[in-house]
């Protein structure tokens, strides 16, 4: 069986994620990893990863790799992705795949042209619990969905651990919308976006509430309503303010109603966890979606989510930042 | 023997938040010298938790003691609202996003960030150590200033937060978990080169192992005495807490205090506190931290 040679590219919150996960994926080696932080680097060396780089452009060039990881922040994914491509590996694209609908436009259209397959990150679609009522609605037993609810609320960026431990810094980038592309609503809600477009298909209208607690320039709490192709309208809430992680979906359909929720699991049940199978619960949509990235690459297959599911889930935010209703005046 | 008050509020909208603050004044006998012109106020930011959380001094209240002060001495008193930035907090945001931006356009007062301020150094003692403190210039030409700190448990060895620690944040230098081998200690010696005229506690959203809405305003002048009142509200033996016990031998106020207003047993019973599968709980965290096994297995 063919080994898939990977790289990866930024080692912060998600990136060692990835990185542990990559130790356990059948098929696939890490080989390269690159970051600007030594401490992340000497992370990776620990992990058995013997290629680090402090530039990405010199893993860029090693022709040991055939695919590459970027878990960059969004201001830096299209001159990444491009640069990626035109070496000729394979990409796997943390979420939102750009800050905006041009620089998504740019990414596909380089992995296109240089014939390299381009996966968006979105892990709720490989999370068991969301597998579930997707069959369940492909295959009828819950009728035609009516109405659908879908909440993510957690800290985000600022991320708080358990009491009284100490918090962690806010990497600055954060703070700036035109690095992000904005909120809560590219971060978060195009988790969701993503996950209801599977489940429903497109999304034929939406319209959004924002709301700013932490009075920054970007909005911290988001609430759509949307309408799908096929009729089911769907209001999505979205939200860093809170110190909890809380994500839900409740389904309404003309024959059963369905819930699913992801929640983390507690610190022991995590270690346990951790040690058994490589990877906590709460983590298993991730590893999922890797394996299925290094599978397609050696079955010769596209991958999905792909980067035209990234550059959808960001038309729809466009609009919904566009097409915003104020309900706090008369 | 020192005076610490205790009052009850019921709805905590602005009037009766000056009401409270007003009379927990009155009960530790308080009278505010009408010569005072600059005013420091350091409320309790902490990393970008809203005051909701009970982490955090609510804007609201701090709204409210500018009112008393402006009532009590002076319209044109010069106040200015410090902190300084934090291991994983800078001012900038937390003054924006935890509402003191706002307040300080609405109540026309200075907003200032300790750790961009100018400042002298002080060499003081504190236990068997010696630290260099950099008192900051607003700190030192204030001629009142008013602690407005949060009662809340922390996991390391101090075991609670409260009007002493929160002075700790008016130490200008960022990297603060620095200090952290020797926080007691360096906690006493900033106190003891700030030294803080009045405390005021806004327990209106207590913080133990979940917020509580405790509706409680506590006031002295001693902050050894008002921490050891927090201390026993939360279910801490004062005893037992080294640095309080420090801050007693330096000179820094008594551990004895007289409680005034309330009974002090009103706020106990109500106090969210710790019980056995929270502490274990939070030992097992604290040693998977130390030990480097939580970032091994990804749980931090």
């Amino acid at each position: 069986m063919e080994r898939i040679r990977l790289g990866i590219i930024g080692l912060g919150y998600i990136g060692k994620i990835h990185l542990r996960h990559c130790q356990k994926l059948a098929n696939a080696k890490l080989v390269a990893a690159s970051d600007l932080s030594k401490k992340a680097l000497k992370i990776a060396n620990d992990a058995g990863v013997k290629k680090t780089y402090p530039n990405y452009e010199q893993l860029l060039g090693a022709s040991d790799i055939d695919a590459i990881i970027i878990a960059l922040p969004t201001h830096l994914h299209t001159q990444c992705a491009k640069q990626v491509a035109e070496a000729k590996k394979h990409i796997f694209l943390e979420k939102p795949i750009a800050r905006n609908t041009t620089e998504a436009e740019e990414i596909i259209s380089a992995a296109k042209k240089n014939n390299v397959k381009l996966m968006t990150g979105y892990p709720l679609r490989f999370s068991p619990a969301f597998r579930k009522p997707k069959e369940r609605i492909d295959d009828g037993t819950l009728g035609e969905i009516e109405i659908a609810h879908a909440t993510y609320i957690g800290s985000g960026p600022f991320m708080h651990r358990a009491e009284a431990h100490t918090p962690l810094p806010v990497p600055e980038w954060w703070f700036n919308k035109k690095l992000t592309g904005g909120g809560t609503l590219i971060d978060l809600g195009s988790h969701l976006i993503n996950l209801l477009r599977w489940y429903f298909g497109e999304i034929t209208n939406v319209r959004s509430h924002l709301g700013y607690r932490f009075n920054l320039d970007f909005e911290d709490s988001a609430t759509c309503i949307a309408k799908f192709e096929h009729g089911t309208l769907a209001v999505i809430n979205v939200g860093w303010f809170s110190q909890s992680y809380h994500l839900k979906i409740d389904l309404h359909g003309s024959v059963r109603s369905l819930s699913a929720n992801h929640s983390p699991s507690n610190p022991i049940s995590a270690v346990i966890q951790t040690l058994t199978k490589g990877y906590s619960k709460f983590y298993e949509g991730h590893f999922i979606e890797l394996q299925h990235f290094v599978n397609c690459l050696i079955k010769d297959r596209p991958p999905s989510p792909s980067g035209e599911d990234g550059l959808r889930d960001l038309e729809v935010i466009e609009q919904a930042y566009g097409n915003q209703i104020r309900i706090d005046q008369p | 023997m020192s005076l610490v008050s205790f009052v009850k509020v019921t709805y905590a909208d602005r009037n009766r938040l000056e009401q409270a603050i007003m009379d927990s004044l009155h009960l530790i006998h308080y009278r505010f010298l009408s010569r005072s012109e600059n005013i420091a106020i350091k409320p309790n930011m902490c990393y970008y938790w809203d005051y909701s959380t009970g982490q955090t001094t609510d804007p609201k209240f701090v709204a409210a003691l500018i009112d008393v002060l402006r009532e009590q001495i002076s319209p044109d008193v010069n106040i200015s609202i410090v902190e300084s930035d934090a291991s994983a907090m800078q001012c900038k945001y937390a003054f924006k996003m935890l509402g003191y931006e706002r307040l300080a356009n609405n109540y026309n007062v200075n907003l200032i960030n300790l750790s961009e301020d100018p400042y002298e150094t002080a060499h003081v003692t504190a236990g068997k150590y010696s630290f260099k403190i950099m008192v900051p210039k607003t700190i030192q030409e204030a001629d009142l200033k008013i602690n407005v700190p949060k009662v809340k448990y922390t996991m390391e060895p101090i075991k609670i937060t409260c009007a002493l620690k929160n002075i700790f944040g008016c130490n200008p230098y960022p990297q603060k978990f620095r200090y952290h081998s020797k926080l007691g200690e360096a906690i006493v010696a900033i106190n003891k080169a700030m030294n803080f005229n009045l405390h005021i506690i806004d327990g209106i959203i207590v913080s133990g192992i979940q917020p509580r809405r405790l509706g409680l305003v506590m006031a002295s002048t001693d902050p050894v005495a008002i921490d050891n009142a927090a201390a026993e509200i939360a279910g801490l033996n004062p005893k037992t807490i080294k640095y309080l016990q420090l801050a007693k031998k330096e000179g820094l106020g008594n551990t004895a205090f007289w409680n005034e207003g309330e009974p002090l047993e009103h706020f106990k019973t109500q106090y969210p506190k710790k019980n056995l599968q929270t502490k274990l709980m939070s030992k097992a965290y604290s040693i998977a931290v130390q030990t480097g096994l939580s970032k091994k297995l990804g749980l931090e």
